[in-house]
Protein backbone atom coordinates (compact mmCIF):
# COMPACT_ATOMS: atom_id res chain seq x y z
CA UNK A 1 0.00 0.00 0.00
CA UNK A 2 1.22 3.56 -0.91
CA UNK A 3 -0.50 6.20 0.60
CA UNK A 4 -0.44 9.33 -1.90
CA UNK A 5 -1.29 12.98 -0.35
CA UNK A 6 -0.26 16.43 -2.01
CA UNK A 7 1.21 17.98 0.85
CA UNK A 8 2.68 15.68 3.51
CA UNK A 9 3.66 17.52 6.71
CA UNK A 10 6.22 16.32 9.29
CA UNK A 11 5.74 17.64 12.57
CA UNK A 12 1.84 18.56 14.19
CA UNK A 13 3.60 21.73 16.13
CA UNK A 14 2.67 24.90 15.95
CA UNK A 15 4.92 25.83 12.37
CA UNK A 16 3.39 22.53 11.12
CA UNK A 17 -0.59 23.07 11.96
CA UNK A 18 0.58 26.75 10.16
CA UNK A 19 1.02 25.12 7.01
CA UNK A 20 -1.52 22.60 7.37
CA UNK A 21 -4.00 25.63 7.54
CA UNK A 22 -2.32 27.46 4.28
CA UNK A 23 -2.80 24.33 2.34
CA UNK A 24 -5.75 22.07 3.59
CA UNK A 25 -7.66 25.58 3.35
CA UNK A 26 -7.31 26.00 -0.17
CA UNK A 27 -8.70 22.82 -0.40
CA UNK A 28 -4.99 20.79 -0.80
CA UNK A 29 -5.07 17.18 0.41
CA UNK A 30 -2.71 17.46 3.66
CA UNK A 31 -1.05 14.95 5.84
CA UNK A 32 0.57 15.53 9.04
CA UNK A 33 2.56 12.82 10.63
CA UNK A 34 3.89 12.98 14.50
CA UNK A 35 5.04 10.99 16.87
CA UNK A 36 3.58 12.39 19.67
CA UNK A 37 -0.15 10.93 19.85
CA UNK A 38 -1.44 14.67 20.09
CA UNK A 39 -1.44 17.92 18.55
CA UNK A 40 0.61 20.88 18.83
CA UNK A 41 3.57 20.05 19.64
CA UNK A 42 5.96 21.46 22.54
CA UNK A 43 3.44 24.56 22.49
CA UNK A 44 1.01 22.18 24.88
CA UNK A 45 2.66 22.76 27.63
CA UNK A 46 3.38 26.34 27.11
CA UNK A 47 1.27 27.91 30.46
CA UNK A 48 3.18 31.19 29.36
CA UNK A 49 1.50 33.81 27.80
CA UNK A 50 2.87 34.69 24.56
CA UNK A 51 2.22 38.11 23.48
CA UNK A 52 4.13 38.90 20.14
CA UNK A 53 1.89 36.46 17.98
CA UNK A 54 0.97 37.00 13.94
CA UNK A 55 -2.76 38.41 13.05
CA UNK A 56 -4.95 36.92 13.71
CA UNK A 57 -4.16 35.78 17.03
CA UNK A 58 -3.52 37.84 20.19
CA UNK A 59 -1.64 38.05 23.49
CA UNK A 60 -3.04 33.82 24.47
CA UNK A 61 -1.17 31.06 26.69
CA UNK A 62 0.81 28.68 24.54
CA UNK A 63 -1.45 25.70 24.99
CA UNK A 64 -4.21 28.24 24.02
CA UNK A 65 -3.02 28.78 21.05
CA UNK A 66 -2.24 25.31 20.11
CA UNK A 67 -6.16 24.55 20.31
CA UNK A 68 -6.88 27.34 18.58
CA UNK A 69 -4.43 26.07 15.79
CA UNK A 70 -5.83 22.78 16.00
CA UNK A 71 -9.19 23.96 15.74
CA UNK A 72 -9.17 26.02 12.51
CA UNK A 73 -7.93 22.88 10.88
CA UNK A 74 -10.94 21.03 11.84
CA UNK A 75 -13.76 22.11 8.47
CA UNK A 76 -10.69 20.87 6.22
CA UNK A 77 -9.40 17.89 4.80
CA UNK A 78 -6.44 16.87 7.12
CA UNK A 79 -5.36 13.63 7.68
CA UNK A 80 -3.68 13.40 10.95
CA UNK A 81 -1.41 10.77 11.34
CA UNK A 82 -0.26 10.39 15.35
CA UNK A 83 1.61 8.35 17.16
CA UNK A 84 3.63 7.97 13.12
CA UNK A 85 7.19 9.10 12.75
CA UNK A 86 9.22 9.23 9.27
CA UNK A 87 12.07 6.60 9.62
CA UNK A 88 13.96 7.89 6.39
CA UNK A 89 13.56 8.03 2.77
CA UNK A 90 13.82 5.46 0.19
CA UNK A 91 15.31 5.66 -3.28
CA UNK A 92 12.45 6.49 -5.01
CA UNK A 93 11.74 9.29 -3.27
CA UNK A 94 9.17 7.85 -1.16
CA UNK A 95 9.39 8.77 2.59
CA UNK A 96 8.99 5.77 5.02
CA UNK A 97 6.46 6.09 7.79
CA UNK A 98 6.11 3.65 10.61
CA UNK A 99 3.15 3.45 13.18
CA UNK A 100 5.17 1.30 15.17
CA UNK A 101 4.21 -1.76 14.19
CA UNK A 102 4.60 -1.65 9.87
CA UNK A 103 6.57 0.67 8.05
CA UNK A 104 4.70 2.13 4.62
CA UNK A 105 5.49 4.42 2.23
CA UNK A 106 4.21 7.85 1.32
CA UNK A 107 4.34 9.56 -1.86
CA UNK A 108 3.51 13.09 -1.37
CA UNK A 109 3.71 15.63 -4.49
CA UNK A 110 5.44 18.30 -1.72
CA UNK A 111 6.55 17.82 1.35
CA UNK A 112 7.02 20.58 4.60
CA UNK A 113 9.34 19.59 7.25
CA UNK A 114 8.34 21.18 10.38
CA UNK A 115 10.94 18.93 13.20
CA UNK A 116 11.43 21.79 15.24
CA UNK A 117 14.59 22.22 17.63
CA UNK A 118 16.25 20.04 20.02
CA UNK A 119 17.47 21.43 23.20
CA UNK A 120 21.33 21.61 23.63
CA UNK A 121 22.94 19.23 26.56
CA UNK A 122 25.32 21.10 28.83
CA UNK A 123 27.99 18.39 29.88
CA UNK A 124 29.68 18.46 33.32
CA UNK A 125 30.91 15.86 35.81
CA UNK A 126 28.00 13.67 36.44
CA UNK A 127 25.63 15.08 34.13
CA UNK A 128 24.43 11.92 33.03
CA UNK A 129 22.89 11.13 36.67
CA UNK A 130 19.30 10.14 36.61
CA UNK A 131 17.76 14.14 38.18
CA UNK A 132 19.71 16.16 36.30
CA UNK A 133 16.85 16.71 33.01
CA UNK A 134 16.44 19.35 29.95
CA UNK A 135 14.45 22.64 30.91
CA UNK A 136 12.02 21.41 28.01
CA UNK A 137 11.92 17.79 29.77
CA UNK A 138 10.98 19.50 33.36
CA UNK A 139 8.23 21.69 31.62
CA UNK A 140 6.76 18.67 30.31
CA UNK A 141 6.79 16.98 33.33
CA UNK A 142 4.93 20.04 35.10
CA UNK A 143 2.68 21.36 32.62
CA UNK A 144 1.81 18.01 30.68
CA UNK A 145 2.25 14.96 32.76
CA UNK A 146 1.19 17.10 35.89
CA UNK A 147 4.52 15.41 37.66
CA UNK A 148 6.56 17.87 39.92
CA UNK A 149 9.78 16.46 38.89
CA UNK A 150 11.89 17.28 42.13
CA UNK A 151 11.72 19.14 45.48
CA UNK A 152 14.97 21.50 45.51
CA UNK A 153 15.57 22.36 41.68
CA UNK A 154 19.05 24.31 40.35
CA UNK A 155 18.75 25.67 37.16
CA UNK A 156 21.69 26.29 34.77
CA UNK A 157 20.96 29.02 32.20
CA UNK A 158 18.99 31.99 31.98
CA UNK A 159 17.27 32.40 28.63
CA UNK A 160 13.86 33.29 28.33
CA UNK A 161 12.70 30.03 28.10
CA UNK A 162 14.80 28.42 30.87
CA UNK A 163 13.19 31.59 33.37
CA UNK A 164 9.57 31.04 32.55
CA UNK A 165 10.49 26.66 33.45
CA UNK A 166 11.59 28.04 37.11
CA UNK A 167 8.78 30.42 37.53
CA UNK A 168 6.51 27.34 36.49
CA UNK A 169 8.30 25.03 38.61
CA UNK A 170 8.38 27.39 41.71
CA UNK A 171 4.82 27.76 40.84
CA UNK A 172 3.79 23.92 41.54
CA UNK A 173 6.08 24.11 45.16
CA UNK A 174 9.54 23.20 43.38
CA UNK A 175 12.29 25.14 45.84
CA UNK A 176 14.22 26.85 43.46
CA UNK A 177 17.96 27.29 44.64
CA UNK A 178 19.25 29.44 42.10
CA UNK A 179 19.46 30.30 38.48
CA UNK A 180 23.36 29.62 37.17
CA UNK A 181 24.53 31.04 34.18
CA UNK A 182 28.36 31.28 32.95
CA UNK A 183 27.78 34.71 31.05
CA UNK A 184 28.30 37.91 33.04
CA UNK A 185 24.51 38.59 31.96
CA UNK A 186 21.26 37.46 32.24
CA UNK A 187 20.22 36.25 28.69
CA UNK A 188 16.64 36.67 29.09
CA UNK A 189 15.54 39.09 27.09
CA UNK A 190 11.80 39.83 29.08
CA UNK A 191 13.19 42.03 32.01
CA UNK A 192 9.09 41.27 33.48
CA UNK A 193 10.90 37.20 33.46
CA UNK A 194 13.92 38.22 35.52
CA UNK A 195 11.52 40.53 37.83
CA UNK A 196 9.14 37.61 38.58
CA UNK A 197 12.16 35.49 39.50
CA UNK A 198 13.83 38.54 41.93
CA UNK A 199 9.98 38.33 43.48
CA UNK A 200 10.19 35.17 44.12
CA UNK A 201 13.78 35.61 45.69
CA UNK A 202 15.09 33.23 43.50
CA UNK A 203 18.78 33.99 43.52
CA UNK A 204 20.77 34.21 40.32
CA UNK A 205 24.34 33.23 39.96
CA UNK A 206 26.22 35.11 37.38
CA UNK A 207 29.54 33.78 36.55
CA UNK A 208 28.86 30.80 37.76
CA UNK A 209 28.75 27.11 36.47
CA UNK A 210 28.40 23.39 37.79
CA UNK A 211 31.74 22.18 38.64
CA UNK A 212 30.32 18.57 39.81
CA UNK A 213 27.02 16.90 40.16
CA UNK A 214 27.39 13.90 43.09
CA UNK A 215 24.74 11.25 43.95
CA UNK A 216 24.49 7.63 44.94
CA UNK A 217 22.02 6.48 42.01
CA UNK A 218 20.52 9.83 41.61
CA UNK A 219 21.70 13.59 41.78
CA UNK A 220 21.72 14.71 45.50
CA UNK A 221 24.29 17.35 45.50
CA UNK A 222 26.20 19.54 42.93
CA UNK A 223 29.16 22.09 43.20
CA UNK A 224 28.85 25.53 42.29
CA UNK A 225 31.74 27.00 40.72
CA UNK A 226 32.15 31.14 41.43
CA UNK A 227 34.83 33.18 39.85
CA UNK A 228 36.27 32.90 43.65
CA UNK A 229 34.45 30.12 45.51
CA UNK A 230 32.80 26.52 45.57
CA UNK A 231 29.07 26.39 46.76
CA UNK A 232 27.90 22.95 47.67
CA UNK A 233 23.94 22.68 47.64
CA UNK A 234 21.68 19.46 47.99
CA UNK A 235 19.35 19.32 45.20
CA UNK A 236 17.48 16.12 43.25
CA UNK A 237 16.79 18.12 40.12
CA UNK A 238 18.73 20.04 37.62
CA UNK A 239 17.33 21.45 35.04
CA UNK A 240 19.72 22.13 32.23
CA UNK A 241 19.35 24.63 29.31
CA UNK A 242 22.30 25.16 26.41
CA UNK A 243 19.87 26.82 23.92
CA UNK A 244 18.11 25.12 21.15
CA UNK A 245 19.14 23.94 17.83
CA UNK A 246 17.43 22.80 14.14
CA UNK A 247 16.40 18.93 14.22
CA UNK A 248 17.98 17.93 10.89
CA UNK A 249 17.68 14.21 10.86
CA UNK A 250 14.57 14.20 8.50
CA UNK A 251 16.58 16.93 5.99
CA UNK A 252 19.37 15.04 6.08
CA UNK A 253 17.42 11.98 4.95
CA UNK A 254 16.25 13.97 1.94
CA UNK A 255 19.45 14.98 0.88
CA UNK A 256 19.09 18.61 1.33
CA UNK A 257 22.19 21.09 1.80
CA UNK A 258 23.06 23.06 4.86
CA UNK A 259 24.42 26.20 6.01
CA UNK A 260 25.44 27.49 9.00
CA UNK A 261 23.89 30.91 10.99
CA UNK A 262 25.04 30.96 14.67
CA UNK A 263 22.19 32.96 15.41
CA UNK A 264 19.57 30.78 14.06
CA UNK A 265 20.48 27.60 16.02
CA UNK A 266 23.69 26.59 14.12
CA UNK A 267 23.30 24.42 10.80
CA UNK A 268 20.13 24.38 9.49
CA UNK A 269 18.73 23.36 5.57
CA UNK A 270 19.54 26.01 3.14
CA UNK A 271 16.43 27.35 1.70
CA UNK A 272 15.09 30.49 -0.32
CA UNK A 273 12.84 32.82 -0.03
CA UNK A 274 9.84 30.48 -0.39
CA UNK A 275 11.39 28.58 2.69
CA UNK A 276 11.93 25.86 0.28
CA UNK A 277 15.13 23.94 0.22
CA UNK A 278 17.59 22.95 -2.61
CA UNK A 279 15.31 19.80 -3.40
CA UNK A 280 12.82 21.56 -5.25
CA UNK A 281 9.80 19.36 -3.79
CA UNK A 282 10.75 19.73 0.22
CA UNK A 283 10.13 22.58 2.32
CA UNK A 284 11.12 23.98 5.71
CA UNK A 285 8.50 25.55 8.44
CA UNK A 286 9.17 26.72 12.38
CA UNK A 287 11.94 26.29 14.39
CA UNK A 288 13.56 23.60 11.94
CA UNK A 289 14.42 26.93 9.45
CA UNK A 290 15.91 28.79 12.30
CA UNK A 291 15.40 28.92 16.23
CA UNK A 292 13.21 31.81 16.71
CA UNK A 293 9.96 33.31 18.26
CA UNK A 294 6.31 31.55 18.68
CA UNK A 295 4.99 34.28 16.53
CA UNK A 296 7.82 34.14 14.05
CA UNK A 297 6.91 30.50 13.60
CA UNK A 298 3.92 30.66 12.49
CA UNK A 299 4.83 32.59 9.88
CA UNK A 300 7.57 30.36 8.79
CA UNK A 301 4.59 28.06 8.61
CA UNK A 302 2.65 30.05 6.11
CA UNK A 303 5.20 31.41 3.68
CA UNK A 304 6.18 27.63 2.48
CA UNK A 305 2.38 26.61 2.60
CA UNK A 306 1.56 29.53 0.32
CA UNK A 307 4.28 28.18 -1.90
CA UNK A 308 3.33 24.81 -2.35
CA UNK A 309 -0.19 25.97 -3.07
CA UNK A 310 1.23 28.17 -5.79
CA UNK A 311 3.14 25.12 -7.34
CA UNK A 312 0.65 22.76 -7.41
CA UNK A 313 -1.41 25.64 -8.91
CA UNK A 314 -3.97 26.09 -6.45
CA UNK A 315 -3.49 29.71 -6.26
CA UNK A 316 -2.12 32.49 -9.23
CA UNK A 317 0.74 34.31 -9.00
CA UNK A 318 -0.36 36.94 -8.28
CA UNK A 319 -2.21 36.11 -5.23
CA UNK A 320 1.04 33.94 -3.86
CA UNK A 321 3.20 37.18 -4.25
CA UNK A 322 0.57 39.75 -2.66
CA UNK A 323 0.56 36.57 0.28
CA UNK A 324 4.17 36.64 0.43
CA UNK A 325 5.31 39.84 0.60
CA UNK A 326 2.39 40.27 3.29
CA UNK A 327 3.69 36.96 5.23
CA UNK A 328 7.55 38.30 5.03
CA UNK A 329 6.70 42.00 6.10
CA UNK A 330 4.47 40.67 9.10
CA UNK A 331 7.90 37.99 9.89
CA UNK A 332 10.03 41.39 10.02
CA UNK A 333 7.81 43.48 12.44
CA UNK A 334 7.88 40.38 14.36
CA UNK A 335 10.92 39.28 14.65
CA UNK A 336 13.38 42.51 13.43
CA UNK A 337 12.54 44.13 16.73
CA UNK A 338 12.45 41.57 18.66
CA UNK A 339 15.25 39.62 17.84
CA UNK A 340 17.09 41.85 15.14
CA UNK A 341 20.66 39.41 14.59
CA UNK A 342 17.98 36.47 13.92
CA UNK A 343 16.36 38.33 11.02
CA UNK A 344 19.51 39.51 9.89
CA UNK A 345 20.98 36.11 9.83
CA UNK A 346 17.81 34.59 8.25
CA UNK A 347 17.93 37.01 5.64
CA UNK A 348 22.37 36.25 5.16
CA UNK A 349 20.78 32.48 5.28
CA UNK A 350 18.76 33.27 2.66
CA UNK A 351 21.11 35.34 0.49
CA UNK A 352 23.31 31.91 0.44
CA UNK A 353 20.80 29.67 -1.22
CA UNK A 354 23.67 29.29 -4.03
CA UNK A 355 26.10 28.25 -2.03
CA UNK A 356 25.51 25.91 0.40
CA UNK A 357 28.77 25.05 2.82
CA UNK A 358 27.21 21.00 2.95
CA UNK A 359 26.04 19.45 0.13
CA UNK A 360 26.11 16.12 -1.57
CA UNK A 361 25.69 14.64 2.12
CA UNK A 362 25.49 10.93 0.42
CA UNK A 363 28.25 10.92 -2.06
CA UNK A 364 31.04 11.32 0.72
CA UNK B 1 4.18 14.03 43.43
CA UNK B 2 1.23 13.87 41.06
CA UNK B 3 -0.14 17.71 41.06
CA UNK B 4 -3.48 17.57 42.27
CA UNK B 5 -4.51 21.28 41.50
CA UNK B 6 -2.55 23.13 38.50
CA UNK B 7 -1.64 26.58 38.69
CA UNK B 8 -2.87 27.60 35.73
CA UNK B 9 -4.58 24.46 34.14
CA UNK B 10 -6.70 23.21 37.33
CA UNK B 11 -6.97 19.81 38.14
CA UNK B 12 -6.65 17.93 35.54
CA UNK B 13 -5.36 14.39 37.03
CA UNK B 14 -8.56 11.96 36.51
CA UNK B 15 -8.47 8.67 35.81
CA UNK B 16 -6.32 6.53 38.14
CA UNK B 17 -4.71 2.93 37.06
CA UNK B 18 -2.12 1.48 38.87
CA UNK B 19 1.24 0.29 37.16
CA UNK B 20 3.69 -2.26 38.73
CA UNK B 21 7.77 -1.38 38.27
CA UNK B 22 10.05 -4.33 39.82
CA UNK B 23 6.64 -5.87 41.05
CA UNK B 24 5.27 -3.11 42.97
CA UNK B 25 2.19 -0.98 42.71
CA UNK B 26 2.29 2.73 42.14
CA UNK B 27 -0.34 5.15 41.45
CA UNK B 28 -0.36 7.00 37.99
CA UNK B 29 -3.16 8.74 35.47
CA UNK B 30 -3.77 7.63 32.53
CA UNK B 31 -2.55 11.00 30.38
CA UNK B 32 1.29 10.31 31.81
CA UNK B 33 3.91 9.14 29.85
CA UNK B 34 5.78 5.84 31.94
CA UNK B 35 8.65 8.00 32.85
CA UNK B 36 6.68 10.93 34.53
CA UNK B 37 4.51 8.49 36.62
CA UNK B 38 7.74 6.61 37.71
CA UNK B 39 8.84 9.74 38.78
CA UNK B 40 5.33 10.98 40.24
CA UNK B 41 6.32 8.41 42.96
CA UNK B 42 9.53 8.95 43.29
CA UNK B 43 11.62 6.54 40.73
CA UNK B 44 14.00 8.13 39.24
CA UNK B 45 16.39 5.64 38.32
CA UNK B 46 15.53 3.74 35.58
CA UNK B 47 18.62 1.68 34.30
CA UNK B 48 22.00 1.09 34.37
CA UNK B 49 24.34 2.39 31.15
CA UNK B 50 26.26 -0.57 29.28
CA UNK B 51 29.88 0.20 29.80
CA UNK B 52 30.51 1.99 33.08
CA UNK B 53 27.09 1.12 34.67
CA UNK B 54 25.86 4.13 36.16
CA UNK B 55 22.54 5.35 37.27
CA UNK B 56 20.28 6.41 34.28
CA UNK B 57 16.53 8.11 33.87
CA UNK B 58 14.73 10.86 32.50
CA UNK B 59 16.52 13.48 30.52
CA UNK B 60 15.04 14.97 27.07
CA UNK B 61 11.64 13.97 27.42
CA UNK B 62 11.23 13.87 23.69
CA UNK B 63 11.87 10.28 22.78
CA UNK B 64 15.91 11.36 21.80
CA UNK B 65 18.32 10.61 24.31
CA UNK B 66 16.92 7.06 25.02
CA UNK B 67 18.31 7.26 28.37
CA UNK B 68 14.76 6.06 30.12
CA UNK B 69 15.32 2.94 28.05
CA UNK B 70 12.86 0.45 29.97
CA UNK B 71 11.34 -2.89 29.88
CA UNK B 72 7.59 -2.62 29.56
CA UNK B 73 5.01 -5.64 29.32
CA UNK B 74 8.21 -7.94 28.34
CA UNK B 75 9.37 -5.31 25.62
CA UNK B 76 12.69 -4.25 26.25
CA UNK B 77 14.32 -0.77 25.49
CA UNK B 78 11.19 0.88 24.88
CA UNK B 79 11.59 4.67 25.47
CA UNK B 80 9.06 5.20 28.63
CA UNK B 81 9.07 8.87 28.00
CA UNK B 82 6.83 8.30 24.66
CA UNK B 83 4.54 5.98 26.08
CA UNK B 84 1.43 6.56 28.18
CA UNK B 85 0.41 4.51 31.30
CA UNK B 86 -1.73 1.46 31.03
CA UNK B 87 -4.04 -0.29 33.88
CA UNK B 88 -1.50 -3.38 35.06
CA UNK B 89 1.72 -2.10 33.30
CA UNK B 90 4.40 -4.11 34.08
CA UNK B 91 7.68 -1.95 33.87
CA UNK B 92 11.23 -3.00 34.80
CA UNK B 93 14.45 -1.18 34.63
CA UNK B 94 16.86 -1.19 31.76
CA UNK B 95 19.86 -3.14 33.78
CA UNK B 96 21.50 -4.74 30.95
CA UNK B 97 21.49 -5.66 27.38
CA UNK B 98 18.10 -7.82 25.89
CA UNK B 99 19.11 -11.36 25.46
CA UNK B 100 18.73 -11.56 21.68
CA UNK B 101 20.94 -14.70 20.78
CA UNK B 102 19.50 -17.32 23.67
CA UNK B 103 16.48 -19.66 23.03
CA UNK B 104 13.61 -18.46 21.19
CA UNK B 105 14.94 -15.71 19.73
CA UNK B 106 16.31 -17.20 16.62
CA UNK B 107 20.16 -16.83 16.32
CA UNK C 1 36.34 21.29 30.30
CA UNK C 2 37.18 18.30 33.10
CA UNK C 3 38.57 15.43 31.25
CA UNK C 4 36.07 13.11 33.08
CA UNK C 5 32.77 14.48 31.44
CA UNK C 6 30.91 12.13 29.49
CA UNK C 7 30.19 13.57 26.10
CA UNK C 8 28.07 10.41 24.48
CA UNK C 9 26.06 9.42 27.16
CA UNK C 10 25.20 6.56 25.02
CA UNK C 11 28.64 4.53 24.28
CA UNK C 12 29.69 6.57 27.38
CA UNK C 13 32.66 8.08 25.77
CA UNK C 14 34.13 11.03 28.17
CA UNK C 15 35.94 14.33 26.91
CA UNK C 16 39.28 13.03 27.52
CA UNK C 17 38.64 10.22 24.72
CA UNK C 18 37.54 12.91 22.02
CA UNK C 19 40.37 15.02 22.83
CA UNK C 20 42.87 11.93 22.21
CA UNK C 21 40.85 11.02 18.88
CA UNK C 22 41.45 14.58 18.08
CA UNK C 23 44.98 14.39 18.53
CA UNK C 24 44.96 11.30 16.32
CA UNK C 25 43.91 14.43 13.67
CA UNK C 26 40.52 13.47 13.75
CA UNK C 27 38.62 16.92 12.66
CA UNK C 28 34.89 15.67 12.11
CA UNK C 29 32.66 14.19 14.42
CA UNK C 30 32.29 11.31 11.36
CA UNK C 31 36.49 10.83 12.42
CA UNK C 32 35.51 10.62 15.89
CA UNK C 33 32.83 8.67 15.47
CA UNK C 34 34.97 6.16 13.53
CA UNK C 35 37.72 6.22 16.45
CA UNK C 36 36.09 6.02 19.58
CA UNK C 37 32.52 4.62 18.88
CA UNK C 38 31.17 8.28 20.07
CA UNK C 39 27.46 8.74 18.69
CA UNK C 40 27.06 4.83 17.80
CA UNK C 41 24.87 4.16 20.74
CA UNK C 42 20.75 3.67 20.53
CA UNK C 43 20.45 7.94 19.90
CA UNK C 44 22.24 7.96 17.41
CA UNK C 45 24.44 11.26 18.37
CA UNK C 46 21.63 13.20 18.58
CA UNK C 47 22.60 14.43 22.09
CA UNK C 48 26.52 14.24 21.57
CA UNK C 49 26.86 15.90 18.26
CA UNK C 50 26.76 19.36 19.80
CA UNK C 51 28.75 18.86 22.54
CA UNK C 52 31.84 17.07 20.08
CA UNK C 53 31.41 19.94 17.99
CA UNK C 54 32.21 22.23 21.24
CA UNK C 55 35.32 20.07 21.83
CA UNK C 56 36.69 20.30 18.65
CA UNK C 57 36.13 23.69 18.38
CA UNK C 58 38.48 23.96 21.73
CA UNK C 59 40.68 21.73 20.74
CA UNK C 60 41.22 22.60 17.09
CA UNK C 61 40.57 26.42 16.97
CA UNK C 62 38.16 25.31 14.34
CA UNK C 63 34.83 27.56 13.49
CA UNK C 64 31.48 25.77 14.12
CA UNK C 65 30.82 26.04 10.39
CA UNK C 66 33.94 24.80 9.26
CA UNK C 67 32.98 21.41 11.17
CA UNK C 68 30.49 19.75 9.36
CA UNK C 69 27.70 17.53 10.59
CA UNK C 70 27.76 13.58 11.25
CA UNK C 71 25.79 11.47 8.62
CA UNK C 72 22.11 10.92 10.08
CA UNK C 73 21.15 7.52 8.55
CA UNK C 74 17.99 6.02 8.46
CA UNK C 75 16.20 4.80 10.71
CA UNK C 76 15.86 8.02 12.12
CA UNK C 77 14.80 7.08 15.34
CA UNK C 78 14.82 3.51 17.03
CA UNK C 79 12.37 0.91 15.42
CA UNK C 80 11.89 -2.87 15.88
CA UNK C 81 13.75 -4.69 13.92
CA UNK C 82 10.27 -6.65 13.14
CA UNK C 83 8.82 -3.33 12.07
CA UNK C 84 11.65 -2.77 9.89
CA UNK C 85 12.10 -6.16 8.49
CA UNK C 86 9.24 -8.06 8.47
CA UNK C 87 5.71 -5.36 8.27
CA UNK C 88 7.36 -3.07 5.55
CA UNK C 89 5.49 -2.89 2.45
CA UNK C 90 6.35 -2.30 -1.18
CA UNK C 91 9.39 -0.31 -0.78
CA UNK C 92 12.46 0.27 -3.15
CA UNK C 93 15.96 0.11 -2.29
CA UNK C 94 17.08 1.96 1.46
CA UNK C 95 18.64 5.60 0.29
CA UNK C 96 20.79 6.27 3.57
CA UNK C 97 23.26 3.46 2.31
CA UNK C 98 23.22 3.49 -1.11
CA UNK C 99 26.59 4.39 -1.88
CA UNK C 100 27.85 1.31 0.57
CA UNK C 101 25.68 -1.46 -0.16
CA UNK C 102 22.57 -1.79 -2.93
CA UNK C 103 20.07 -3.59 -1.90
CA UNK C 104 18.38 -5.99 -4.57
CA UNK C 105 15.77 -8.17 -4.16
CA UNK C 106 17.32 -9.28 -0.86
CA UNK C 107 20.87 -9.60 -1.99
CA UNK C 108 23.31 -7.33 -0.57
CA UNK C 109 26.12 -6.64 -3.79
Amino acid sequence: MVMETDVLIIGAGPAGLAAAYETASRGLDVTIVDESISKGGQLCQQTQILRTLPSPFLAMRGYELANTLINQLDEFSVRYLLGHRMIGTYKDGSIGITDETNVFPVNPKKIIVATGAAEKAVPFPKWTLPGVITVGAAQTLVNRDFVTPGKNAVIIGSSDFAMDVAIQLSDVGVNIIGIVESLPKILARDAEKTEHIMQRSIPLYLRSSIKEARGNGEVEEIDIQFPDRIMTEKVDLVCVDGGRTPILDAFYQLGCSFGFQEELGGWLPQYNEFLQTDCKDVFLAGNAAGISSQGALLITGRIPGVRVCEELNIISKQEAEHERASHWKELENLEAKLFPEKWEARLNHIKNYANPLLKDQFIS
Amino acid sequence: MHIKDHPVLGPQLQDPVTIYFNDQPYMAYKQQTVAAALIANGVKKFGLSRKLVQSRGLFCSRGRCCSCYMTVNGEDHVRTCMIRVEEGMEIYPNLEDPEVRGDGHGD
Amino acid sequence: MDKTTIICRCEEINCEEIEEAIGHDARTFDDIKRLTRCGMGPCQAKICISLVADVIHEQTGSHLHEIPLPRMRMPISPIKLETLATNSTTFSSVKSVMDEVELEEGKVR
